[in-house]
């Protein structure tokens, strides 16, 4: 049975696990997800060795502002929710209710771009760029990596919302919604050090 | 069923090769794409040792020599070695472990696509006149663009970076592969061991490569947007690269070892005609070493000045991996003893590995012990060592690989009298070549220097390492003649071409049709096929009845998001934004389309099965 | 391919029927809770620089547990392999962190 066929059926529970290719990939995304933290883990490991030398630049304690990334924190804490409720809706074969969650995942997501840019902005106007120190270098990679990632999120879940509305709900489908909530909580599972590692401990010195 | 609607385009002849996603043309590109940058690696290798054939030589300039280094280095690691084990990968895996595909034979074809262009990126480099040469390990600040300002290190950062990709596709793909696609009745332990290698093989791929990703992503910051990464004046530490790059350097190596062991496994036992000695400490052994392999990095790092409570830790860490690697040893030969042994060139590649990679991790202790590693440090000691296990232990074992898989690849039994020539030839050629070097290391002949005066007991040696290498030139030359005459020959290898095959890829034809299986086989045990064979069955016993078989579509995507890449490649290099924008453009679009349009595949149906399948 | 495509069965399949979304609203404030109690340790400033990363760390820690075992769906069943691969994962980094703190500045 090859995945369109079963399409053209009753969709069953847990339909992104329903065929082989729907369970390959769940499997190879989760493997790529282990790749993506080695990925992180070297990064953070980069920030950890540099972040102390930050030259003429300015200090991080200085540089920091905690409301804006506490913001940034619970943008994307609710956008992970949100992408949980999608994947139950999609669960319960609920097409429309498990678009509105989506869309409300993508547009916290977009907030939480337009923050960043807005942060990152503010930084270089404060001296705080690409090249002034190992810290700075190491900051932008990091941050900009996972930024880059949400952005990508972005894109990706928005072109499952149209195939979705255009394709529907389908053993084909499904996997993919699934996947890309893993992928979206992983960002948020991977922010939840970027504040502490970077932001937080840098605000303590 | 409903499926018969579905018309797929089928093409023929060159574009079938460009679109293919089935595994085992990708893996006859594979060894045509890896071969030939064998042969380019092989060429370099051959000029560094003219060049060094005599004292005070002027062969090539100093410069040049760099250059060839480098090249020969990352070219044989990058290009050569890991493509050939995904050439047999690619070619026996499925067949193997009795499924009809990978479990992403798309990414597959992306897989090789990016591989081949990063490889294609990093040679241009001779043609644009700035070829990398800081070392196939690029130490920082030799790299760095204070004293590398040329495009030549930018070859190697994005080369790399694209080849990487593909690679860590690769790594994905099996894994997923081997975890989902298991016939039924094959359980883990009924694995072949070469299937095991690869599996933990794909695993340290998916966790070394991210390492590599990120220190080139670094270096290629620091050269191209003067970030401060590795740049000591700006608070940036030469040091992070060395444990970068080890951190997936060494991982690295045992990436290209441990098929290497699934391969000798396979031919040692199936030519003694016994099973496997301890299968099960096989297992744990790889695993083990996949584990350790991990957790020795610094061993490569003694002399940069760790402390002495770093450098005990690494030196025991490194020693302990000598345990699994000997309780392997100890099975070939006990698989070996009393087994009615046929020499064939496969199986004298194989048995002519195990003394020459026995050597390689002798010197391989020798070299984890740190204070004495003061002494080798970048000495031609090390590079006797690291050849023996990369050329000893890796390059054996493809030829042995190579020879043993040619019949179920190609469906035509390679000669077997060029053959045992090929492994003389090559087997006398490596070790005249790289023995000495473990002496000239030891009187202080130090690598990666052009040239050295005479009379200080390196001239003689030198010589005969030289005239090795050109046995090895010869050999491969042999190999290829080999290639040729076969392929004039017709295909009339049998199924069990050896006749004395254990494991399931020798239960179907040579070479396997589309489909590899027209029925799925029902395993009941190690070594499946041997075991229908004792019970005098000639054939599997099939898990399903015979229906249509769903294949996937053949697509020119991979081939488009790869060439994007490589157009990227180049705008980030040379500064052209929209170059590099608009190679990145073209690579999500394919990825658009992918996503979009859903690869609905097609049915071989029952009647049109036998088709072109050879019995 | 036939084989055994259906892993999921039935009792499973009833219990993600009415699996509301209480669990997971759970793990939601417990992980609101968890960044509340970091941002505070730090906003106070009255803690000791060596406790207060303790405490930051350990929030993380934990807020990422919750995460992976809830809203990744690390708890339910068939979820070994995404274990050993993220658990391995999280090997290579921890040696990695430890290279990064002890041995690139000496």
């Amino acid at each position: 049975m090859s995945a369109h066929e079963i399409a053209n059926g009753q969709l069953p529970h847990e339909p992104e696990k329903a065929t082989l290719e729907g369970r390959n990939k769940v499997l190879g995304f989760w493997l790529f997800l282990g790749a993506e933290t080695v990925l992180f883990g070297t990064l953070f490991s980069a920030f950890l060795a540099l972040r102390h030398n930050i030259g003429d630049g300015p200090k991080p304690s200085e540089l920091f502002e905690l409301p804006m990334v506490f913001a940034a924190t619970m943008i994307l804490l609710f956008s992970s929710l949100m992408s949980v409720f999608a994947v139950q809706a999609m669960h319960r074969n609920q097409v429309k209710p498990m678009l509105g969650w989506l869309l409300i995942t993508i547009v916290l997501g977009l907030a939480f771009l337009g923050l960043e840019i807005y942060e990152f902005t503010n930084y270089v106007k404060e001296g705080h760029r690409m090249n002034t120190s190992a810290f700075s270098s190491s900051f932008y990679t990091l941050v900009g990596f996972h930024g880059a990632h949400v952005a990508f999120g972005v894109l990706w879940i928005g072109l499952l919302i149209l195939q979705i509305l255009k394709k529907g709900l389908t053993v084909v489908t499904a996997p993919k919604i699934y996947v890309s909530a893993i992928y979206w909580h992983f960002i948020d599972v991977v922010w939840v050090f970027i504040f502490t590692v970077v932001y937080l401990m840098g605000k303590v010195g | 069923m409903a499926a018969h609607a579905h018309k797929v385009k089928r093409y023929h002849g060159l574009l079938d090769w460009l679109t293919t996603v089935d595994h085992k043309k990708i893996g006859i590109l594979y060894l045509l794409a890896g071969g030939l940058f064998f042969l380019v690696g092989g060429l370099e290798a051959i000029l560094i040792r003219i060049q060094l054939i005599k004292p005070m030589n002027n062969f090539v300039g100093a410069d040049t020599f760099n250059e060839l280094i480098t090249m020969h280095g990352t070219t044989m690691i990058f290009l050569a070695a890991m493509p050939l084990l995904f050439a047999l990968m690619n070619a026996v895996i499925p067949l193997q472990i009795g499924a009809r595909d990978v479990a992403f034979p798309f990414l597959n074809a992306l897989g090789f696509w990016t591989f081949f262009f990063g490889g294609l990126l990093l040679n241009i480099s001779w043609f644009a006149g700035n070829v990398p040469d800081a070392g196939w390990t690029s130490y920082v600040p030799l790299a760095s663009p204070t004293y590398n300002s040329g495009h030549g290190v930018d070859y190697y950062v994005l080369g790399l970076q694209i080849a990487g990709i593909g690679t860590l596709l690769g790594g994905v793909n099996f894994m997923a592969t081997i975890i989902n696609m298991r016939a039924p009745g094959m359980s883990f332990m009924r694995m072949p061991m070469f299937a095991w290698t690869i599996f933990i093989t794909s695993a340290l791929i998916v966790f070394a490569f991210p390492v590599l990703t990120v220190g080139l992503v670094a270096l290629m910051f620091d050269r191209l947007f003067q970030a401060n990464f590795f740049e000591t004046a700006s608070g940036g530490s030469a040091v992070l690269w060395e444990h970068v790059f080890w951190v997936f350097g060494h991982p690295e190596v045992y990436i290209l070892i441990l098929p290497a062991f699934g391969v000798i496994s396979e031919v040692v036992s199936t030519f003694a005609r016994k099973r496997l000695f301890g299968y099960s400490s096989m297992v744990f052994a790889t695993v083990l070493i996949a584990f350790l392999g991990f957790m020795v990095w610094a061993h490569h790092m003694f002399t940069t000045g760790l402390g002495p409570v770093a450098n005990a830790l690494f030196s025991i860490a490194t020693m302990l991996i000598a345990v699994p690697t000997g309780v392997k040893v100890f099975n070939w030969l006990f698989t070996l003893w009393g087994g009615s042994i046929r020499f064939t060139a496969a199986s004298m590649f194989a048995i002519g590995f195990i003394p020459t990679f026995v050597m390689g991790g002798v010197t391989g202790v020798m070299l984890a012990v740190a204070p004495a590693d003061y002494q080798y440090h970048d000495t031609y000691f090390v590079v006797g060592h690291f050849h023996y296990v990369i050329v000893g232990g890796l390059v054996f074992s493809i030829f042995a690989g190579l020879h043993y898989w040619w019949p179920k690849m190609f469906g035509r039994m390679l000669n077997e009298w060029i053959g045992k020539l090929t492994f003389w030839t090559f087997f006398i050629g490596f070790h005249l070549t790289f023995f000495v070097q473990h002496f000239l290391g030891l009187l202080g002949m130090p690598r990666r220097v052009w040239t050295y005066l005479p009379n200080q007991g390196f001239d003689t040696m030198n010589l005969i390492s030289t005239i090795g290498a050109f046995l090895m030139g010869v050999a491969t030359i042999a190999f290829l003649v080999n290639v040729v005459v076969t392929s004039a020959k017709p295909r009339n290898a049998k199924a069990d071409a050896w006749e004395d095959g254990r494991s399931l890829e020798w239960s179907i034809p040579s070479p396997p049709p589309e489909y590899n299986f027209k029925q799925l086989p029902l395993v009941r045990g190690f070594d499946a096929w041997w075991k229908e064979k004792m019970e005098g069955h000639t054939e599997m016993t099939p898990a399903e009845p015979p229906g249509p078989i769903h294949m996937p579509s053949p697509s020119f995507l991979p081939l488009i998001m790869s060439i994007g890449l490589f157009i990227a490649g180049f705008g980030f290099m040379y500064d052209k934004l929209y170059l590099a924008i608009g190679g990145i453009a073209v690579t999500l679009f394919c990825m658009f389309l992918r996503s979009v349009f859903d690869d609905h595949g097609f049915h071989i149906e029952e009647e049109e099965q036998e088709k072109g399948v050879h019995a | 391919m036939s084989s055994g495509n259906h892993s999921v069965s039935e009792g499973e399949a009833r219990r993600h029927k009415v699996e509301g979304p209480r669990k997971h609203i759970v793990a939601f404030v417990l992980s609101l809770a968890l960044t509340l109690i970091a941002f505070a340790a730090v906003a106070a400033g009255e803690i000791n620089t060596q406790f207060t990363y303790i405490i930051l760390v350990g929030m993380a820690m934990i807020q990422v547990f919750v995460q992976l075992a809830f809203w990744m769906h690390m708890k339910d069943r068939g979820h070994m392999f995404p274990i050993i691969g993220i658990a391995f994962g999280v090997i290579v980094v921890f040696t990695m962190v430890i290279m990064a703190s002890y041995w690139v500045w000496w």
